[in-house]
């Protein structure tokens, strides 16, 4: 169950390609990538290519993936880095963690497996990004979506600045981990009643070592 | 007799606006609804007499914060939440979520549990590209195909309510496997709900049924003049747009992109399942629709090779009562009846993810539309956006 399944997945995803066309296996594949846009750094877990870009090579790091025979725009999203929440589980070691935006754009082969993360470490006090819709139609949405829900600018996206879901007056970046889910702060979820305990809930540990303790007398019953 | 090529023949409704006259650009709100209800839309058209000059959609009537809500909630608690993002097939959206977290636990899922999931989720696409194929001819003013699709699709989805106990929302999959019988209690624990009594001859019973309709569409809508006068031609979409816009599933397979994650990237057994991925070679209204007609028939045929294979075993791999998924991220993708749909899940080792961003199929299908009506006649519109078949809270999430 804890055992690390990259290796193995690394694998799977190498004899994904079921079309017919060779792939090296995903870390090779990473590194060529890596090598291609001058990524910083790179990895392959969980069979994915994971390359980080500067900020300013960001438009050209993807027209050379795109170029590369990987045309398909699939998404773009954020993910906020923060040390503290409002709402959900914090990261494992939030002391360690450097405050920051990820952005990620991923785009893939329309002929085997292989797939690109780009991905691009964005300062919280200038969350500023360029726009990819200059080369890829397809990136307005994901663009105006990240930025009402984050707070990050795309700047050059022709509709920056509009909210895309959003009522036009709603204030807030919903998806920060600063901001809070009102329906919890009204009203406990109702979830907590259920047999696991809900998270937040100060005895979710307690909870745990007992369902585990009820996991192994079960097991024991049936052998 | 002499057959007519409806390609050849001019379209009709450009002979409508062949007179030159003075028109005033003006702006044309539709909406917000959805001419089939799948949803909530808003367009907001500038219209040059009869042609449509910008449109600009107005989504989010339907936005539900799932990727926050998902923050909020446990792994097994998110798989309710998942399926109501496309609710026509509700059991495909389940599967590259429990695929994710399995793949991040490093899960093996016992051959049956997948052979089933791989049933339901051609039942799902049956069920809801025969929507599809009830809504677009209503949408172009044809009112018979709706009678016969949707009785097929009610007998589909009769077989899906007696595996999983709902039409729409099954909440069937769990992590490692499927449901578990209900109200087991810890001696059960080992068994599943299983397949129930006189599924599998069912099922052949209706698939011959939807093998049948396919044939009575082919003979009422897809040789139809007046059909094909509405769609051959009509909101072309070349292969290099739909890549940039991110159209994948059946509309970019319509543009002539042969590429089927079930192929490429199969998360279920299908590499042991012998079909076909229809494609067409225009990328106009009428491919859309034939390319989906065609997948009807080639799920069908999923269905029974996957029953005549159908192993025994249990149902369940062995997964701890309060899943822990381990420190990770993981993107996990499956060929949902609308397209690529995946999960890009940030897990911190504990029991709620610390992000999950779902990429729908429709979200990116649908933002082609100001590019393709752009320049298109205002009759046009509705069936260029009804051959795009999204629905709504795939969009909005």
């Amino acid at each position: 169950m804890t055992d690390s399944p990259s290796e193995s997945d690394v694998a799977v995803a190498a004899n994904g390609a079921a079309d017919g066309t060779p792939t090296t296996d995903v870390a090779t594949f990473a590194q060529e990538m890596a090598e291609l846009v001058g990524a910083t750094a790179w990895s392959a877990d969980h069979g994915v290519a994971r390359l980080a870009v500067e900020r300013d090579g960001w438009v050209a790091a993807a027209v050379k993936v795109r170029d590369h025979g990987l045309p398909f725009f699939s998404w773009l999203s954020a993910v906020d880095w923060a040390r503290e929440v409002a709402v959900g589980d914090p990261v494992e070691a939030p002391e360690d963690l450097e405050e920051r935006f990820e952005v990620i754009c991923r785009l893939s082969s329309v002929h085997n497996a292989d797939a690109v993360h780009l991905v691009v470490d964005v300062p919280k006090d200038d969350p500023v990004m360029p726009s990819l819709t200059g080369e890829f139609g397809g990136a307005e949405w994901h663009e105006r979506e990240a930025a009402e829900m984050f707070g990050i600018d795309f700047s050059g996206n022709p509709n920056a600045g509009r909210h895309l879901y959003l009522p036009d007056s709603f204030e807030g970046h919903p998806l920060l981990k600063s901001y809070p889910l009102l329906s919890r702060e009204v009203k406990p979820w109702p979830g907590t009643v259920d047999v696991e305990n809900m998270p937040s809930t100060e005895n979710a540990e307690a909870a745990a070592q007992e369902a585990a303790q009820a996991d192994e007398a079960v097991e024991g019953e049936d052998e | 007799m002499t057959q007519l090529d409806p390609r050849a023949a001019m379209h009709l409704s450009d002979a409508a606006v062949s007179v030159e006259l003075e028109t005033p650009e003006m702006t044309l709100n539709i909406g917000p609804q959805h001419p089939s209800t799948h949803g909530v839309l808003r367009l907001v058209a500038q219209v040059d007499g009869e042609r449509v000059s910008s449109v600009d959609p107005v989504i989010g009537y339907m936005h539900r914060g799932y990727e926050k809500l998902a923050e909020v909630r446990t792994y097994a608690q998110t798989t309710a939440l998942v399926n109501r993002i496309d609710w026509v097939s509700g059991f495909a959206n389940e599967i590259p979520f429990v695929g994710a977290v399995e793949k991040l636990m490093g899960l093996e899922v016992p051959e049956r549990a997948q052979y089933i999931r791989m049933i339901l989720t051609e039942m799902a696409r049956i069920s809801s590209h025969l929507v599809f194929m009830s809504s677009y001819p209503l949408e172009l003013g044809a009112a018979t195909p709706l009678m016969h699709a949707l009785r097929e699709r009610e007998h589909v989805l009769e077989l899906l309510e007696s595996v999983t106990g709902g039409r729409f929302h099954p909440n069937f999959n769990r992590v490692g496997g499927v449901k578990p019988v209900a109200g087991g209690g810890s001696n059960m624990k080992k068994q599943s709900q299983d397949l129930p009594a006189g599924f599998l001859a069912a099922t052949d019973k209706a698939m011959t049924n939807v093998l049948d309709v396919c044939d009575d569409l082919d003979k009422l809508v897809t040789g139809n003049e007046l059909f094909q006068a509405r769609t051959v031609g009509v909101g072309v979409i070349p292969a290099e747009k739909a890549l940039e816009y991110g159209m994948s599933g059946p509309n970019a397979r319509a543009s002539g992109v042969k590429f089927d994650l079930r192929k490429a990237e199969a998360l279920l057994p299908y590499d042991g399942i012998d079909f076909e991925v229809p494609v067409g070679h225009n990328g106009d209204c009428f491919d859309r629709y034939v390319v989906r007609n065609d997948e009807i028939r080639q799920a069908a045929s999923i269905i029974r090779q996957a029953i005549a294979k159908l192993p025994s075993g249990p149902l369940q791999a062995k997964v701890p009562r309060i899943l822990k998924v381990p420190k990770g991220e993981v993107y996990v993708r499956a060929e949902n009846p609308k397209g690529e749909m995946g999960y890009y899940i940030i897990s911190e080792g504990g029991r709620l993810p610390y992000r999950v961003k779902i990429r729908s199929a429709s979200f990116s299908n649908l933002s082609i539309l100001p590019w393709v009506l752009e320049g298109e006649l205002v009759p046009d519109l509705v069936a260029i956006m009804g051959s795009l078949d999204f629905v709504l809270g795939d969009v909005d999430r």
